[in-house]
């Protein structure tokens, strides 16, 4: 199919028989231009997060129209991989089916062998050569998060300019740990391909204003890797992240197990010892416990699942940096 | 171990047996059920708590409880009691949490109270069975062991030891948090997840008196002299098999026997209209040490594992 000058086509990167007559396949779009930069968008790679599925259909839409409006400001390709974990999705399970796998810990993966490890080497076969990745995350069911890029700090310094360009609220540089060895991010940046993991929103759920927001990012970064031409004008980003880190991050654990009451919105600032929200029972009239801020801050992540067992996480405040 | 509050069930605890003589640490340390459908490792533990009380209350005279043992027979207590591998309620691995964090998470802080249990013990055993799909011998697994570990190891008197590499994926299990504490420590990998392989336990069950016996936590056991050999397999002993085709896999086999290069070993049937797709050879000579039990297959399962027989 061929649209002004962007030919559109939609294709499996992988494809396998399931035990009884159906074919598994993993497919993508791809919106082409020209020979110019490859921008890679991936979602659904855990089967309950839906946020990212309507960015892909956000940006396949913006591109569908560009290709009718100015199909030449397009110089390179853009791929967008909207549900890695397919049978995950379709079957609302989190981890790849019946493996009981998290696809996210399954990379760089192998060409033989058992499933999750062949999904995973199939897509980064497929997204190498790219310019840039995004690799769009919703949370968990638990939790609602700002959109946000997480950065592992082991590639900060590549990773933080391009973050800033993504129409996000925080950008949180974590520490580096083993187990995230085996992310697509890691595989990715450790290949020299820049990937910005993105993580907003909660899952089974979809915010279309977060989804909005980062398309604006998205395609501001298309434009600056040189995928979009540099005199196409696009709508600018309307947001400035603030730069969280290990040192500035705290997170509220339930003292008790109970149902969590929340008393305060998501994205707002708090104060040191004010009351977010109280566990409260549901056998008696009682609070079991009350949830207070420890510092000066803004809160980024709040629970949406109210059940909470002892140690469940229900909000994470970036407190204020001493300026 | 712990106690902790549930949101509308009764507070719940994860209990343990702490058992002989109290000394400053326990001698041995012995986990199962860390995921709640591994069976045979709680079937055993529970067992061995039972013929260890037993020795106490003196029912057995010629044998005597000299040192401290303390046994966990299930970890994943709500996955035990509603059939679930991981911690049911988000579904968080608890053998990924490790060392945990006793302000953090549920599952770290059960991790957490786990580690803490057991750490100072001078032997420790994490007893598994492998998942719902595949069989494995009852097999002792150690990682990246020194020459003593694989000495001490063979005091199971278990017939196939393991040696594997530690990989980047396990730094948050058990076993890897264990390594960071003076002792030694051992998996055993038993059969398959979801029932129990009574003859399988029985071995173990054994093995792991035999251990006792050695260490010294028993006095005046008859140690069994095993009359299987023991074999070390390295990484490069072990050959696996992976399903060509999708479809359904039918074996006859028994995990322990040796098999000869060429032999066929099962079928994969094309289960929407029973065509044989593929004939499963061994590609080896050696002993198969693991066989697919869940017969639905997807392209690249794994079928067989055969080990070469180590020079």
């Amino acid at each position: 199919m061929k649209n002004g000058s962007i030919s559109v086509n939609t294709s499996s990167i992988f494809s396998v028989d399931m035990p009884y007559s159906e074919r598994l396949k993993i497919r993508r779009t791809v919106y082409r231009g020209g020979d110019g930069p490859r921008v890679s968008i991936v979602a659904g790679i855990h089967g309950d997060e839906l946020e990212g599925l309507y960015v892909c259909h956000l940006l396949a839409n913006w591109l569908e129209q560009l290709a009718e409006t100015n199909p030449s400001a397009l110089l390179g390709s853009v791929e967008i991989y909207p549900a890695m974990n397919t049978l995950g999705i379709d079957t609302l399970t989190r981890f790849i089916p019946v493996f009981d796998t998290d696809l996210n810990r399954s990379f760089p993966g192998a060409s033989g062998g058992a499933l999750p490890k062949r999904i995973a080497h199939a897509i980064l076969s497929s997204i190498s050569g790219s310019s840039l990745v995004i690799d769009m995350h919703a949370s968990n069911i638990y939790l609602r998060e700002i959109p946000q890029v997480r950065i592992n700090n082991e590639f900060s310094d590549k990773l933080v300019p391009l973050a800033k360009k993504l129409n996000v609220d925080i950008i949180w540089i974590h520490g580096a740990m083993t187990v995230l060895e085996a992310t697509i991010a890691h595989s990715l940046n450790s290949m020299g391909i820049p990937c910005l993991v993105v993580e907003m929103g909660v899952g089974m759920r979809i915010t279309p204003a977060y989804c909005n927001q980062l398309i604006k990012g998205i395609l501001t970064l298309m434009k600056h890797v040189g995928a979009l031409a540099p005199d196409f004008e696009i709508v600018k980003p309307d947001r400035i992240p603030v730069i969280a880190d290990d040192t500035n991050v705290h997170y509220l654990n339930a003292s008790t197990s109970g149902i969590f009451i929340p008393d305060i919105e998501h994205w707002t600032d708090v104060s040191k010892g004010q009351l977010l929200g109280s566990i409260v029972s549901t056998f008696r009239g009682e609070t079991l416990a009350e949830v207070i801020s420890p510092v000066d801050g803004v809160l980024f992540t709040l629970r949406d699942y109210a059940l909470v067992y002892e140690g469940s996480l229900m909000a994470r405040i970036m407190a204020n940096k001493e300026s | 171990m712990m106690n902790m509050t549930a949101p509308v069930r009764e507070s719940f605890n994860i209990p343990y047996h702490d058992i002989g003589p109290v000394e400053s640490n326990p001698a041995i340390a012995l986990v199962s059920g860390l995921h709640g459908d591994e069976i045979n490792g709680v079937y055993i533990l529970s067992r061995l708590v039972h013929f260890l009380k037993e020795v106490e209350k003196g029912s057995y005279p010629k044998f005597k409880l000299v040192k401290r043992a303390v046994i966990i027979p299930a970890v994943n207590v709500l996955g035990i009691n509603t059939l679930r591998r991981a911690w049911p309620f988000d579904n968080t691995d608890i053998n990924r949490m490790f060392p945990g964090n006793i302000m953090g998470e549920t599952t770290q802080r059960i991790a957490y109270s786990v580690l803490e249990t057991t750490k100072r013990a001078d032997f420790r055993i994490d007893l598994h069975s492998s998942n719902l799909f595949f069989e494995e011998i009852p097999q002792i697994r150690i990682y990246d062991p020194g020459p003593e570990t694989v000495k001490i190891s063979r005091m199971f008197g278990l017939s196939t030891i393991m040696v594997r590499k530690s990989s980047p994926v396990f730094t948050t299990t058990l076993m890897s948090s264990w390594s960071y504490w003076p002792g030694h420590n051992f998996l055993l990998q038993i059969g398959r997840a979801g029932s129990i392989q009574l003859d399988y336990c029985q071995r173990v069950f054994q093995s792991i008196m035999d251990f006792m016996g050695k260490i010294g936590v028993i006095s005046g056991l008859q140690i069994s002299e095993s009359d299987e050999e023991t074999f070390v397999f390295q990484p490069s002993h072990s050959v696996n098999v992976y399903a060509e085709k999708a479809g359904m896999f039918v074996s006859d086999k028994t995990v322990g026997k040796w098999v000869l290069g060429g032999e066929e070993l099962g079928y994969i049937y094309d289960s929407f209209n029973g065509d044989v797709i593929s004939n499963v050879t061994a590609p080896v000579s050696g002993l198969l040490t693991g066989i697919r039990r869940h017969p639905m297959l997807f392209e690249g399962d794994h079928l067989l594992r055969i080990c070469r027989k180590p020079e």
